[in-house]
């Protein structure tokens, strides 16, 4: 226990004297200020054709997101896939910096078993992966209401908030594999790769209907707000285990000779 | 005697690279063993396979009495290295990295922290990025690392990697002192022969991954070739009258006049007096011995070892 702890204070330090966070923090803030802007734009063509904004796409934007919870869950949607990408990020960052950086065969050799050191890593990106989501729901909040959307019940904002925090959750928890993938690819190349395969797949997937067995798809449908069976839910905890444990066995037993 | 190290047909192979072939070596508590072999000979592979991050193909290391195996924790609470180049978290301070190495080995105290600053002389850089150190000062944070928890053995690739001839004299008067004064064990990988000859009581050497010959520091006297080497006016009025008493000369390229035969190299008064004899009197005369250098490349067979 005095391990995880210790071993919790290092992945910490590691990660607060970094600028990574801060760029990550950056990255989550961009999403709703940009959707804000957009809906912004589109719920006042003549202040957006004044200052020459993007009217096209803020047009097709505005059909879907004219109050709350359209644009709750409009946030909820760019969550599932733009949230999957911060903590894919994230994620690579904290495994791919060892290999990146040279300092994996300082974990090796330790007297703290691998699986503690692990562990804190992942404790770490779930809670960065956190305060990323809250900073994203309190982003999309403040920026809805300085936009004056109509329909701001609290019951609706409220449910629009679980929504977007369900979503966040669910590619959470899908992006344990990445840890497993930028150990294989010793950096951050091999997993961004992957994950940009893995949301075309789950874009492709989802509109053949095959979306819910598709861990990767889950978030967006639940974001959506497609009514899914447990099974889906079963299969995107099955994948955070699987990754954490893929991650695990490759630690144990891969050669390290960088 | 129970051993520090010890390996039995030891072997990796990478794709069609014997990395290592049967590596069979031991290394005793106290001692400080240098393990020699050109780039690529096989060196940080072993020290791989006795930290238990590759998996040797054959054979079996035990470490401080404990079979090696990868993802173990035992037995590396009593062992710290450096394998290859010092790699530290860039934006971490040096204090801050030696944090993480102190947590990483659970019960070394707080005070190891600065007191191996101190030791290292990092005391400048303590709390500057480790990002932003320079090579020296680099590879002293690596050694800072692999002695913060006080080490009953010491594992170390290249230690004086990087390090400048002050910094050398100062790290092996460090290890000298780690193994007279708390009996530590070094086992070292190293190709700075020079550096070797000062340091170690045993050598082991490697090349193409096998290991050709452990010796003791009586044994590499004992093997080290010896020549008198001689000048005169008339090198070969003076090589006749050596054969002739029976010792076999040599006119080397330089110009000068090599005897092998172990008699004279005992007397060289003899093959003086021989040569004025001869009217040939040697104008320079001096027994030469083999160094380090020139015996270990003269064992791994390259050009340049001694004639």
């Amino acid at each position: 226990m005095n391990a995880l702890a210790d071993m919790l204070w290092v992945e910490l330090r590691k990660a607060l004297r970094s600028r990574v966070p801060p760029v990550a923090g950056l990255m989550s803030l961009f999403m709703p200020l940009g959707i804000g802007l957009l809906v912004f734009a589109a719920r006042n063509p003549e202040i957006s054709r004044q200052v020459g904004l993007i009217s096209a796409k803020a047009n097709l934007l505005a059909y879907s997101a004219t109050d709350w919870p359209a644009y709750l869950r409009l946030a909820a949607m760019m969550s599932g896939a733009g949230g999957f990408g911060v903590f894919v990020f994230a994620i690579t960052w904290t495994f791919g910096r060892e290999f990146v950086d040279g300092t994996l065969k300082d974990l090796l050799a330790v007297p703290v078993s691998r699986a503690a050191i692990l562990l804190a890593k992942f404790a770490v990106v779930g809670l960065w992966s956190l305060v990323l989501s809250l900073i994203l729901l309190l982003a999309t909040l403040v920026m809805g209401a300085l936009i004056r959307l109509p329909g701001g019940s609290p019951a609706a904002i409220l449910q629009g908030s679980g929504l977007l925090l369900l979503t966040s959750f669910l590619a959470m928890a899908v992006v344990t594999p990445f840890a497993f993938v930028a150990s294989v690819g010793r950096g951050y190349l091999l997993p961004i790769g992957v994950a940009l395969l893995a949301l075309i797949a789950a874009n492709l997937l989802a509109l053949a209907g095959w979306g819910e067995y598709f861990p990767w798809a889950v978030p967006g449908l639940v974001a959506q707000g497609t009514e899914l069976t447990p099974v889906s839910y079963v299969i995107v905890a099955l994948t955070a285990l699987a990754g954490m444990l893929a991650t695990y066995a490759w630690w144990m037993r891969a050669d390290q000779n960088r | 005697m129970t051993l520090a190290i010890e390996t039995e047909a030891l072997g990796k192979r990478y794709g069609d690279v014997q990395a290592v072939e049967g590596l069979s070596l031991q290394v005793a508590p106290g001692e400080i063993y240098a393990f020699l072999g050109l780039n690529g000979a096989g060196k940080t592979t072993t020290i791989r396979m006795l930290l238990g991050m590759v998996k040797p193909d054959s054979g079996l290391a035990r470490v401080l009495q404990a079979p090696v195996r990868l993802g173990r924790r035992e037995p590396w609470a009593s062992v710290g290295y450096l394998v290859e180049v010092p790699h530290a978290y860039p934006e971490l301070t040096v204090r801050d990295n030696l944090e993480v190495a102190r947590r990483l080995h659970p019960g070394t105290p707080r005070r190891e922290v600065d007191q191996t600053i101190e030791r290292l002389r990092l005391t400048e850089y303590a709390d500057r990025p480790a990002g932003t150190l320079s090579q020296g000062n680099a590879q002293r944070l690596g050694l800072a690392k692999a002695l913060l928890h006080r080490p009953r053995l010491l594992i170390l690739d290249e230690p004086a990697n990087g390090l400048d001839p002050a910094g050398i004299v100062e790290i092996r008067q460090l290890l000298l002192d780690l193994t007279r004064q708390e009996g530590a064990t070094v086992f070292m990988a190293s190709h700075i022969l020079a550096e070797v000859a000062r340091l170690a009581q045993r050598i082991g050497i490697i090349h193409q991954g096998r290991l050709l010959q452990e010796l003791d520091l009586p044994a590499l006297e004992r093997n080290r070739r010896r020549r008198l080497v001689l000048r005169t006016r008339d090198l070969q009025a003076a090589r006749r009258s050596l054969e002739a008493a029976g010792h076999p000369a040599a006119v080397l390229d330089d110009g000068v006049l090599e005897v092998r035969s172990q008699a004279v190299i005992e007397r060289p008064e003899e093959v003086s007096r021989l040569l004025v004899q001869a009217g040939a009197p040697a104008t320079h005369l001096v027994v030469e011995e083999e160094d380090l250098e020139q015996y270990f490349l003269r064992l791994i067979g390259v050009s340049g070892g001694a004639a």
